[in-house]
């Protein structure tokens, strides 16, 4: 309608405006039943287009935080396994220390040290069986290979499933290129990787073992031969030095211990230095594994001082178990400060499970306040609405029949 | 010197104005619901007096000189300026309407499949070796792509249902000015005899309106009617022509409106659905579908490049983990998941089949910009913001072309249409007019009786 003030305005029809003003009021209703029943002030973006884009913005977050809150769950568990393994090692560490300690007695019979070599062993046995600690079928002290025992018994000499007397090995065989050979040793604790590149061949291997010797990395003797068999033959040459040795080159097959080599008593790291890291918040990402190798073998090697210990108590003098049993005291100490990271990672994981909760609950809130609907208003809408509709159908009633000709006689 | 017989024919011609009268009102009140009808008056003009004898004029009654439709062309220009307005709002707003629902937060849009795909990797980052958790992310993956096919088929079935509107429309406005250009001569016709284009006009003034509601007219008056022409000048009817225009398939699959010379006008058409349709299509959709494509080809790319920088569980380079199109370009329709292998996310940044280090660098696509500056969680709000204010703005450009062509009716309706209370009114003045006018004749029929009783009396 226009406005009322207009000179000699005719009205004709009042249908159009009255069914604008119903159409308008039945908009405005169901406007504020939708708000009601839903609870949202906007339930489409064109409700409100920068609400809607900060909703998925603000989403997104929230789907991240619950993620981050899903890994700290995750890990949470994963970490203590890793935890209380290290704390059964210290342990295990730590009755060693008094085995050695009485065995290192001057008055103790050959016999009794007989007797105490074996509980050190059965304590290494207890350190390696917590070194291969698994936490839903990952060894946590694996570093990132984490599908096998990281800690693996070791023999003298290795064979390789190619070659044979008939199509023996040669150090001119090619080797498959970026293949990887790894001898892991018992003694030195450590690992050499060998990954071949084009061209590399058999003789490559071997000077690579050669420089490894040179260089500490394996026990001195150790080396890659072709043996009488025409098999590649990789060997610490040394009744108590044990290694581990694994390839995935199809040329060499696979290598496995030669039959009556192991070792006693002797445990080889065939995992790796990997450290995993895992987001649990926007700019915190936790380290979630300690490498049985930095744990155990190359720093302090706690399980050579182990295995030094059983052979000291078996055959050495009482100097010899005296120093081997100072060297698993410094190894439980070593062993200790590895434990202070993981521990200080836990206690972060906990304190932050508890701020990704509040986070979650200040993003609802945020979350409520970009599209909910405030319902104290929605729900006055609603009724003033209704009260609109209802005032405006009543005014249809009353003003659409009303003519002139009612009134005629 | 008035006559007895000048005094009936005096009347009768009263008789005859109330006649009038009271057809007009019939007419009126019988169309009072008639779209387009405008109120008819009878023109009514004082006889001229004749001068008798002695210099006396005397009136000579009323005379019944037509009938006039009471127009107002300013305001029928108006109403259909704004109906060409509404029209292409509504259509802007239809489209708007079925588009949104894809982009509005749900459990499969973009967004929330983009959340979860992230949500998986950083799941999988806390055991890399899971195939569970890798599943986890090819699912995830596949999903997004899907959401990305979904908003992609949305918008481009969106165009298709907007290419049948154009030819439609096309059709529909060759038939409209076929109908305005037969009425022209009709109308020259009657106006030459110094009438009112009555009901002629009225038919001719709602095709009109009913042609504002497709496209954009201009309207020129001319000795042989009136001369359409569209928004930018192509002529659509000249006199008792019509100039059909056509609708036809272009190289780009969209459907082009030529003018009957064959020049394409698509472009510069404007206004009404037709112009709401082509508008929506080729600008809003298509710029829509741009940056949809270019998030899923940017998107595709960076997390295959994340993928490349990494190791699969079996220790080789990472293949891409999803299919992206050379050219940007229909990427949001085709993108779909390159592999289907579990043990192919490249999780590793060593080839350690534990290693979880490049899982690192594929959740990193979430929080880095895209080669268009933003990350894909802000391009994805940008274009929500996008479709949530065209909805928006078309719905605000409606309801307020809505409340003004109503308030133009208004006034039209005011100066043309018909009020019954009005015609009753009138109904019975001119009734009472008539009745007076009958009341004069019986009267001089009365005295006719005398006069002619004046001769048998004296006879008696």
């Amino acid at each position: 309608m226009t406005a009322p003030n207009e000179a000699n305005m005719r009205v004709t029809s009042m249908l159009p405006d009255m069914q604008y003003a119903m159409q308008q009021s039945q908009q405005n209703l169901s406007t504020a039943m939708q708000q009601v029943s839903t609870g949202l002030r906007v339930n489409q973006p064109s409700d409100d287009p920068a609400a809607s884009a900060n909703m998925v913005r603000s989403l997104a977050y929230s789907a991240n935080v619950d993620q981050y809150t899903s890994n700290v769950s995750t890990l949470l568990p994963q970490m203590q396994t890793a935890d209380s393994a290290i704390s059964s090692i210290v342990t295990a560490l730590n009755s060693a220390v008094t085995l050695g300690t009485s065995g290192a007695s001057s008055s103790i019979l050959t016999a009794n040290k007989q007797a105490i070599a074996s509980q050190v062993e059965s304590v290494l046995s207890t350190v390696i069986s917590q070194a291969n600690s698994s936490f839903q079928g990952a060894y946590v002290f694996g570093g990132s290979a984490s599908s096998t025992p990281p800690f693996v018994a070791a023999s003298t000499t290795y064979t390789s499933a190619q070659g044979s007397a008939a199509s023996p090995l040669s150090a001119a065989t090619a080797l498959t290129a970026g293949s990887v050979t790894t001898i892991s040793d018992a003694t030195t604790g450590e690992s050499m990787t060998f990954k071949a590149q084009a061209g590399d061949t058999v003789a490559t291997l071997q000077s690579a073992v050669a420089s490894a010797v040179s260089a500490g990395t394996l026990s001195a003797g150790s080396t890659a031969t072709i043996n009488t068999d025409g098999q590649l033959s990789i060997s610490s040459n040394s009744s108590t030095a044990g290694i581990v040795v694994s390839s995935n080159d199809a040329v060499l097959g696979s290598m496995s211990a030669a039959s009556g080599t192991a070792v006693a008593n002797a445990y080889a790291y065939v995992g790796n230095s990997d450290v995993n890291s895992v987001q649990v918040g926007d700019s915190l990402n936790v380290a979630t594994n300690l490498p049985g190798n930095q744990l155990l073998t190359s720093g302090a090697n706690v399980i050579g001082s182990l295995t030094n210990l059983i052979t000291a108590l078996q055959s050495g003098t009482t100097a010899q178990i005296g120093a081997a049993t100072t060297a698993i005291t410094s190894a439980v100490s070593y062993v200790s400060q590895q434990r202070v990271p993981l521990d200080s990672t836990i206690s972060q994981l906990n304190s932050q499970e508890s701020y990704l909760g509040q986070e979650k609950i200040t993003l609802t809130t945020q979350q409520t306040s970009l599209v909910g609907a405030n319902l104290a208003d929605a729900a006055t809408n609603l009724s003033q609405a209704e009260l609109d509709n209802s005032a405006v159908l009543a005014a249809a009633a009353k003003v659409m029949p009303q003519t002139l000709l009612q009134y005629l006689q | 010197m008035a006559s007895l017989s000048s005094s009936l024919s005096m009347a009768v011609q009263s008789l005859n104005a109330a006649s009038g009268e009271l057809q007009v009102t019939n007419n009126n009140i019988a169309n009072a619901n008639t779209p387009g009808y405008t109120r008819q008056v009878a023109v009514l003009q004082e006889a001229a007096p004749i001068t008798s004898a002695g210099n006396i004029a005397v009136g000579q009654g009323v005379q019944l000189t037509g009938y006039q439709s009471v127009r107002d062309e300013l305001l029928q220009a108006q109403i259909q300026q704004q109906t060409q307005a509404q029209s292409g709002a509504n259509a802007q707003l239809s489209s708007m309407q079925q588009i949104q629902p894809t982009f509005t937060t749900s459990t499969q849009d973009i967004g929330t499949e983009m959340s979860a795909l992230f949500s998986s990797i950083s799941s999988l980052s806390t055991n890399p070796t899971s195939s569970t958790s890798r599943q986890a992310v090819l699912a995830a993956g596949q999903s997004l792509a899907t959401a990305f096919n979904t908003a992609s088929s949305t918008l481009t079935s969106q165009q298709a249902t907007l290419n049948s509107q154009v030819t439609q429309d096309v059709s529909q406005i060759n038939q409209l000015t076929k109908q305005i250009a037969a009425l022209n001569p009709q109308i020259a016709a009657v106006k030459a005899t110094g009438q009112d284009g009555g009901a002629l006009q009225d038919q001719q003034d709602q095709l009109v309106l009913s042609l504002s509601k497709i496209t954009s007219v201009s309207v020129t008056q001319t000795q042989n009617g009136e001369t359409l022409t569209t928004g930018n000048g192509t002529p659509l009817v000249v006199g008792s022509q019509s100039l059909a225009l056509q609708a036809t398939t272009g190289s780009d699959g969209m459907t082009h409106v030529l003018d009957r010379n064959g020049a394409d006008i698509t472009s510069s058409l404007t206004g009404g659905d037709l112009g709401g349709s082509i508008q929506t299509r080729d600008q809003t959709i298509s710029g829509l579908l741009k940056q949809l494509d270019t998030l899923a080809n940017q998107f595709g790319t960076a997390m295959n490049a994340a993928q490349a920088s990494g190791y699969d569980q079996n220790g080789n380079a990472g293949q891409n983990l999803f299919t992206v199109s050379s050219t940007v370009a229909g990427s949001a329709a085709s993108i779909k998941m390159a592999v289907t292998d579990p043990a192919l996310i490249a999780a590793s940044s060593d080839g350690s089949s534990g290693s979880n280090g490049n899982l690192t660098n594929l959740s990193a696509v979430q929080t880095s910009a895209l080669a268009s500056g933003q990350t894909p969680g802000d391009a994805y709000a940008s274009l929500v913001y996008q479709v949530g204010s065209l909805t928006s703005n078309a719905n605000a450009e409606s309801t307020a072309t809505t409340s003004s062509l109503l308030q133009l009716n208004d006034q039209l309706s005011s100066a043309t249409g018909v009020s019954i209370d009005e015609e009753s009114a009138n109904l019975i003045t001119y009734q009472q007019a008539y009745e007076a006018a009958a009341r004069v004749v019986s009267t001089i029929q009365s005295l006719f009786s005398v006069t002619m009783a004046m001769g048998t009396a004296a006879a008696e």
